[in-house]
């Protein structure tokens, strides 16, 4: 009895593979939890940090619906930005903060993926006065975009938006997450209350808030460089 | 787009400062405990004829009868909702005003011994905070009745004095010369020489409006230096348009700390350049600077602090005279043009100086054309003990300062998080932080003095000087916005 | 009596099933194998640290993989972290020897900040009898979505894992560290995991920047953790790594990752995120088992305060408390002489 597992205990240890566990979790025991200790939504986005590596190419993934789900509805899309390259190029020109930026349509959301330095509404905003117009035709074509035409007019509304739609991004160190829940629910922090065990409940449970998210603020092979460093040092001008 | 601006609608500590005329200061800090009260205090301010309760000064020229006492008012967020203002209308100002400040602590660089879980009374208590109220006035007794008149409608949480410095003379001839004593702040530099200016409104020579800056660089509902950008105006319009925004900050200044490293950066130089020593302060240059021969050691410690700073202690800009400060200007517009330096290519003023930083002018900046949409008002006083560097102290001593401009996360965030810390605005410092003011600690901070020859040196190693010791953002309404708020009824 | 710091750490970490003084036995990474091979700086080391095994030409190092299980019975597969210390020799091997010493783990971070919290943490974690879990109470966990207490290895009768857990839930600072442990798990081979040596060091370059840094081994072929799914194995470390050396070198990675503004160098139990910027040192290569396992293995002292000029230690209490703990460790099994010996 000791230390040899029975048919029962290896039985037990298996459950989590088998298929109507998993069932009943997601049916039953996720929801119960979800209910009786819920955890809030939590925002989108890097968190602030004094560090000027996680300051650097920092990762906006931004997830919007499109409103016309076919494949007409992605065409549009498509074509919006594909006829506006000009204004894209000297939007990320002049705005000189911006490592990398990519649309990609997936199962009607049209996310855009980019890789950029410094503050985050910054960036927004500098792009809307270089790019509004860009904006604007994208916003045309994605769930809840008419709130915010023209952008120019509606900066900091625009820029909640954004906000609002790009991935919380899980910490590096898992067990942070309780003291992010900590603070969105207005909690004190470095409360003894939760135990090492309960890992996977605030897991599971935050990512019930937050279905869609980022591992992470990703991996970088050349970290804590900024665009403007790269290109001065390669001689190409910023 | 221009409106006709009626100046009697504008509180008046946004497009002018009061500092000249009126060095005694009070900052009160409130909190709506009777809303009754409150709002009739702030309806009857507004006018001015009810005994008792101080008038609300206006942007209104003063002609030539100079006010005697300046009062204006500062809402927080926490404070338009004490008033009773509506949901619907608080959902409309801008999500970092709503937050407040200690909630962006770490946005602005405010960890450590800056942060918010330091500050003390009443800034540990931002959700009481709800008013903060300036007095400026000619002499003490004037702040004490006001603060009598204002805590019968509010209470007082705390209070904060701040004063011109009157200990210019004993600091020695670099910072003479510029004949405005009133505007010292501790670390000994001259302050608040370059603002925006509102010159159409608030000279009477209305012929000076070349450089004006656009009433959207501090007035909600204008437009702004951004093309074709406008912020929102918080709803309903009563009460949001011609409001701004203030960051108010309680800056301690580590004076003596500073001195001290001083010291330490001139020992470091005389050791380490050799040769190059005439690059930086050749042979008698230390005369230049004011001092007298062989002071070499004086005259490097103020290279160090004009570079740091991008001027001299007596306001000359670095850009335009490197070597040593000017000294008597001849009069105030000789002042203004040599004020309006360049920092185009080459520039003597190196990038990673405070005033650069955070002011960038036409020089190369990595986010273009942003050069001056980040612009804002600043109007601050020291506060604490005159300070002798030949009787050092470390009593707490720095600034009251008020960063004003119609939207903080465009304005006094964008330049405090990717500016003046991060230095994102040219890749030679990004990922360093503003020698002066900046998060700096010993092990990582590092500034380039430029020398003649166009080559640097790196300093490095010193701490953070400037402390955060409390702050609020605050929304500075209208006249018209102020009676809204008077008229607000409880539900 | 009165303990010196280094003597009531060395004491904290003993089991009740670990060594005796007689065996004159390690009280933890207990069991391991030494190697020879050689580290070449890279290019650019120098212009980051200015010490002599930085400067260029190949040097010859020594290194020990271990165990961290300070049980007398050895038990490889058990899911545990490693140790991989090295010296670097700048000179010929002898009595005055100038060699400095890098110890690593592979975890990437301590368990606690201080001397005190490591003694409480210690005295909360000392191994207790430890039971597999009831079924009926792992279904109850799962159904609570918290994690069931891991099966016990065969053999395994007493374990830190309550403690350690009891631990976690208390203080804040170890919660990372722990959960990483209970999932650390056992490499494949010693040449397949990455070693971390956790503190914080001061590096100083060439034209005499100052960086406070913290280093860790890369190995070249990549890191590959055992399937823990198979049957238990006690003794396959030390073969795997003859028998891999005989095939061919083993190389490893130093990159150095350099801290920022903001972290604390004292605290050795936050780790450092992934953004930062990671140098390339140099690389190890390791060639041949040693000879001697007992003079250039179980008896080489090592320790990680032994530094050079270009390297010093930074503020951390856990790094400056081990100067002692693993003299009074080497003075308990009678290991070679080191310069911070006092006879």
């Amino acid at each position: 009895m000791a230390n040899g597992a029975g048919w029962f205990d290896r039985f037990v240890n298996s459950l989590p593979e088998r298929g109507w566990f998993k069932s009943l979790s997601n049916i039953v025991v996720v929801p119960f939890w979800a209910a009786v200790d819920p955890r809030p939504k939590l925002p989108g986005g890097p968190r602030p940090s004094v560090q000027p590596s996680e300051s650097l190419q920092r990762m906006m993934n931004l997830i919007m619906p499109l409103k016309n789900k076919s494949p007409v509805g992605r065409a549009m899309a498509a074509m919006v930005i594909s006829q506006n390259i000009d204004e894209i190029f000297t939007g990320l020109d002049n705005v000189g903060t911006i490592h990398f930026a990519r649309f990609i349509i997936i199962d009607d959301n049209l996310c855009m993926l980019s890789v950029y330095d410094g503050d985050f509404s910054n960036y927004i905003r500098d792009f809307i006065v270089a790019i509004g117009n860009v904006f604007d035709g994208i916003l045309s074509q994605v769930e809840g975009g008419d709130d915010v035409i023209p952008t120019r007019d509606n900066v900091d509304k625009f820029i909640d938006w954004v906000h609002d739609r790009d991935l919380f991004q899980l910490p590096d160190f898992a067990t942070d997450i309780f003291a992010l829940q900590d603070a969105a629910m207005g909690r004190p922090a470095n409360s003894a209350a939760h135990k090492l065990d309960e890992l996977p409940r605030a897991m599971i449970l935050q990512l019930k808030a937050n279905p869609n998210f980022s591992l992470g603020g990703g991996y970088r092979g050349y970290a804590g460089l900024s665009v403007a460093q790269i290109r001065q040092k390669f001689g190409l001008g910023w | 787009m221009s409106k006709t601006l009626d100046l009697n609608e504008l509180q008046g500590n946004i497009l002018r400062g009061y500092r000249a005329d009126l060095t005694n200061v009070r900052y009160l800090f409130l909190e709506v405990v009777n809303l009754g009260e409150a709002r009739r205090f702030l309806g009857a301010a507004i006018e001015g004829v009810t005994p008792g309760i101080p008038k609300i000064t206006t942007a209104a020229h003063w002609a030539d009868q100079k006010p005697q006492m300046c009062f204006n008012i500062g809402v927080t967020y926490e404070g338009l909702k004490a008033l009773g203002t509506p949901a619907s209308s608080l959902a409309t100002f801008p999500v970092e005003f709503v937050e407040g400040m200690t909630r962006r602590a770490l946005k602005l660089g405010d960890f450590g011994p800056s942060a918010a879980n330091h500050w003390p009374a009443p800034f540990d208590r931002p959700d009481r905070l709800h008013l903060i109220a300036t007095i400026y006035a000619v002499n003490q007794d004037i702040l004490d009745d006001i603060q009598d008149q204002v805590s019968q409608a509010f209470s007082v949480l705390g209070v904060r004095d701040a004063r011109a410095r009157t200990d210019a003379n004993v600091l020695g001839p670099q910072y003479a010369g510029d004949g405005s004593p009133n505007n010292r702040v501790f670390f000994g530099y001259a302050d608040s020489i370059s603002q925006p200016k509102f010159n159409h409104l608030t000279d009477a020579q209305p012929e000076k409006t070349s450089d004006s800056a656009p009433l959207g660089t501090v007035l909600l509902g204008h437009p702004t230096r951004m093309e074709g950008v406008m912020f929102r105006v918080p709803s309903p319009k009563a009460l949001g348009l011609n409001g701004s925004f203030n960051a108010f900050r309680v800056l301690a200044q580590d004076t003596h700390g500073f001195e001290l490293y001083l010291d330490q950066a001139a020992e470091e130089l005389e050791q380490m350049l050799g040769e190059r020593m005439d690059q930086l302060l050749p042979v008698d240059g230390e005369i230049l600077i004011g001092f007298e021969k062989g002071q070499r050691r004086e005259a490097l410690r103020e290279i160090v602090a004009a570079q740091m700073c991008g001027r001299w202690r007596n306001g000359t800009p670095v850009a335009n005279s490197p070597s040593h400060p000017i000294f008597n200007i001849p009069n105030k517009d000789q002042a203004e043009a040599f004020n309006a330096f360049s920092y185009a290519a080459p520039s003597a003023c190196p990038v990673g100086a405070h005033i650069r930083r955070t002011n960038p002018r036409d020089g190369e900046v990595v986010q273009r054309g942003s050069n001056l949409t980040r612009q804002m008002v600043r109007r601050g006083m020291p506060y604490g003990p005159d300070f002798d560097p030949k009787n050092p102290d470390n009593e707490e001593r720095g600034l009251l300062g008020n960063f004003i401009g119609a939207n903080l996360g465009a304005q006094f965030e964008a330049v405090m998080c990717d500016w003046l810390n991060l230095g994102l605005l040219h890749p030679d410092i990004t990922g360093l932080n503003d020698p002066l003011i900046g998060a700096n600690t010993p092990e990582t901070s590092a500034f380039d003095l430029l020398l003649r020859d166009g080559t640097s040196y790196r300093l490095r190693g010193f701490p953070r000087f400037v402390k955060t010791r409390g702050g609020a953002y605050t929304f500075l309404p209208s006249l018209p916005a102020i009676e809204y708020l008077s008229q607000l009824k409880s539900r | 009596m009165s303990f010196s710091v280094g003597e009531q750490l060395f004491e904290s970490v003993k089991r009740p099933d670990g060594p005796t003084p007689e065996d004159k036995l390690r009280p933890v990474h207990t069991y391991g194998i030494g190697a020879y091979g050689v580290f070449k700086a890279s290019t650019v080391a120098k212009n980051f640290c200015n010490a002599l095994h930085f400067r260029g030409p190949q040097i010859p190092v020594t290194v020990r993989f271990s165990n961290g299980l300070g049980c007398m019975a050895q038990h490889d597969s058990w899911s545990d972290p490693r140790g991989m210390a090295t010296r670097f020799y700048l000179s010929e091997k002898g009595e005055n020897e100038i060699a400095t010493d890098l110890i690593a783990m592979t975890l990437p971070e301590y368990f606690t900040p201080t001397v005190d919290t490591f003694l409480a943490f210690a005295e909360m974690a000392k191994p207790t009898p430890y039971r597999r879990e009831s079924a009926w109470r792992k279904i109850w966990d799962l159904l609570n979505l918290k994690i069931p207490q891991p099966d016990p290895n065969p053999g395994e009768i007493i374990s830190p894992y309550e403690g350690a857990m009891a631990f976690a839930g208390l203080n804040d600072f170890s919660k990372y560290s722990i959960y990483q442990v209970s999932m650390i798990g056992a490499p494949v081979s010693y040449a397949r995991a990455a070693y971390h040596a956790v503190h914080t060091f001061i590096v100083t370059g060439q034209d005499g920047t100052r960086r406070w840094v913290r280093f860790a081994w890369t190995p070249t072929v990549g890191v590959l953790p055992r399937d823990q799914n198979e049957k238990p194995q006690d003794h396959y470390l030390a073969h795997e790594l003859r028998d891999r050396l005989s095939k061919g070198a083993v190389e490893f990675c130093l990159m150095m990752v350099i801290g920022e503004v903001g972290d604390d160098f004292a605290d050795s139990s936050r780790p450092w995120g992934s953004q930062r910027q990671r140098v390339n040192m140099g690389t190890l290569t390791l060639q041949t088992v040693a000879d001697d396992q007992i003079t250039d293995c179980e008896r080489l002292s090592f320790n990680p305060m032994r530094l050079i000029d270009g390297i010093e230690a930074s503020d951390d209490p856990l790094l400056l408390a081990r100067l002692q703990t693993y003299e009074a460790s080497r003075t308990a099994r009678d290991g070679a002489s080191c310069p911070f010996s006092r006879s």
